[in-house]
């Protein structure tokens, strides 16, 4: 069969780089994104190279500034569900007791379910425009997955032939888990991070688009979606460029993900 | 299947417990609590005590809690503090075209779903399996806000096909006027009809190489017996279980798409709850949106079962 493969690693990272370069470095080289500094709706070109938006904010600006509330809550938040789900995960799936590893485990299923969007927005009554509180609820929700996700490769790792040789060679049992079984844990976790980004740039998004989030002027992305929204057609910049932010970021980190798993799979079959 | 289906119940039940719990802690913790929110800037202190007393936010939490709790049991979900009345009535009035917008939406994305894995999974790297392929790839790569707002751009402003917005539309105008509801159930569907297309079409992949599905071909099974019968039972599994989960998706998609379109639904008057801080409402509200998300993957697991006996009830 054949098959023209488009390099998708090389493009997934052309397509990440300009997103997370504009979230890193952009608020050094952008001017203040202050309201009722210019006329409202001016059009692009000319002194505004994407125009201004319903308050008179230079939209490039925005896009500048917007980056780091946009990606840094998710990325934080995916942090934060990997430290305790992986805790977790790697706890349970180490237990000496069974008992142990369902008390773990089975809270955490049972809250599986829970629409996601459903307990961000719980969480806002009370710590709106909070953006830790938000990601803390991103991070909640993606806990179960994890430890899940987890705990299942550990367990798959810490019954396999190398875990019994390792023990029949008399090693610790804390040189055991940590060295082997946490390092085998890394592929599975490898090819979930991708998607779990993906989701949690949606989620904070999605959050921030439906004003639970952080506060209706902020540059933030989706909140400059939603806040220029009703113009899409005066002003489309304000609302195209930083969609086209967060879509070449999450397209960019898919292609990346799935480019990866490829390799992983090739090299697992080609060790069978 | 009995005793699955028992299980299943009462892990259900456990879960609509401990959530009635999670909700009220979430809301009853909050920094401030609504009898501040009430009175805003240019209220006395004794006003923000008076109503606190008056609304009796001043007694300790697990009385609140137990109050609301055997409200809820009988069906009283609180009074709302914006409107004064029961929340019951918020919710009456727009349950209706949240649900009209759900069920359309599944008898959308359910039948779609599974024909798109079907005809992609019976070609594993065929053109049209890698033309669906990267096109739910793509799609499953654009925020629900986005592709909303842009199909409203092109569809709506642009072109004036379909209606923009909701404004002004009652629920008895809902049935008489079909094209309300296409862009929304569209931006609904799209994502879950990638989740779920995929889930099929590995499902579908699996299967067909199995060793059963080889030796009933080597028997001389028909086709269109072999994949009715044998082959889609199983394969259907991964995307049920997928069902399961996308309730979630589907719940999301809901929020986003009724704030887009301003549709006056129950997760417009919950974001607007959240937004006046309307802790009743939002209490209520977020329960029996939470309980119908529980219910669904109750039943998708029950058909799971059904299809695929296991005896686990928790995987």
């Amino acid at each position: 069969m054949k098959r023209v493969n488009l390099p998708a690693a090389p493009v997934g990272v052309a397509l990440l780089a300009l997103p997370l370069g504009v979230a890193l470095l952009g608020p050094w080289f952008a001017g203040p994104a202050r309201p009722g500094v210019f006329a409202p709706y001016a059009g692009s070109g000319g002194p505004h190279l994407l125009g201004t938006d319903g308050l008179g904010r230079d939209v490039l600006d925005l896009l500048l500034h917007g980056g780091r509330s946009a990606l840094g809550m998710a990325l934080g938040a995916v942090a934060v569900a990997y430290l305790v789900g992986g805790a977790v995960g790697l706890l349970a799936a180490s237990a000496r007791r069974r008992w142990a590893d369902e008390l773990l485990i089975r809270p955490l299923d049972v809250l599986l379910p829970l629409p996601t969007l459903l307990v961000i927005s719980v969480v806002a009554v009370g710590w709106r425009g909070s953006p830790v509180a938000i990601a803390l609820a991103v991070a909640a929700v993606n806990v179960p997955p994890v430890a899940r996700l987890v705990r299942a490769a550990a367990l798959d790792a810490a019954s396999g032939p190398v875990t019994e040789a390792l023990r029949v060679q008399g090693e610790s049992r804390s040189r055991i888990q940590l060295d082997h079984v946490a390092r085998s844990v890394l592929s599975p976790v490898a090819a979930d991070i991708g998607t779990r980004i993906t989701l949690a740039v949606f989620l904070v998004g999605s959050a921030n688009f439906l004003g639970l989030g952080l506060d209706p002027t902020a540059p933030d992305w989706a909140v400059s979606i939603s806040r220029s929204r009703e113009a899409l057609l005066l002003q489309p910049w304000a609302v195209l460029a930083p969609a086209a932010m967060l879509v070449m970021f999450t397209v960019g980190l898919n292609l990346l993900a799935d480019s990866l798993l490829a390799r992983t799979r090739r090299t697992q079959e080609a060790v069978r | 299947m009995r005793g699955y289906a028992l299980q299943r119940l009462a892990l259900g039940a456990v879960q609509l417990a401990l959530l009635t719990v999670l909700v009220f802690l979430l809301t009853s913790l909050l920094p401030g609590d609504a009898a501040d929110v009430r009175n805003n800037e240019d209220a006395t202190p004794e006003q923000v005590a008076a109503l606190r007393e008056q609304l009796r936010l001043d007694r300790p939490a697990l009385e609140r809690f137990t109050d609301w709790a055997q409200g809820v049991l009988t069906g009283d979900l609180g009074t709302s503090l914006v409107s004064g009345g029961p929340v019951l009535d918020i919710l009456a009035e727009s349950a209706g075209i949240t649900l009209v917008l759900a069920a359309v939406t599944l008898v959308v994305v359910v039948p779609l779903a599974v024909l798109l894995g079907i005809v992609s999974g019976l070609r594993e790297g065929g053109r049209l399996d890698r033309s669906v392929t990267s096109v739910t790839l793509a799609l499953n790569a654009v925020p629900d806000f986005v592709l909303a707002l842009l199909l409203v751009a092109g569809l709506s402003l642009q072109l004036g096909w379909l209606p923009a917005t909701w404004v002004g539309v009652g629920a008895a105008d809902l049935l008489g006027q079909p094209a309300l509801l296409v862009l929304p159930v569209g931006v609904v569907a799209a994502r879950m009809i990638c989740l779920l297309s995929r889930q099929v079409r590995a499902g579908m992949v699996t299967v067909l190489k199995a060793e059963y599905v080889t030796q009933a071909r080597r028997l001389g099974v028909p086709r269109r017996t072999l994949l009715l019968r044998h082959v889609l039972p199983n394969a259907a599994v991964p995307g049920i279980q997928e069902l399961a989960r996308v309730g979630d998706n589907l719940v999301g998609g809901v929020l986003i798409v009724e704030a887009v379109f301003a549709i006056p639904g129950v997760a417009t008057a919950l974001v607007r709850a959240v937004e006046a801080r309307d802790v009743p409402t939002v209490q209520g509200l977020a329960l029996v949106v939470a309980a119908a998300a529980l219910l669904f993957s109750l039943a998708a697991d029950l058909v799971c079962h059904r299809l695929v006996p296991r005896t686990e009830v928790l995987r």
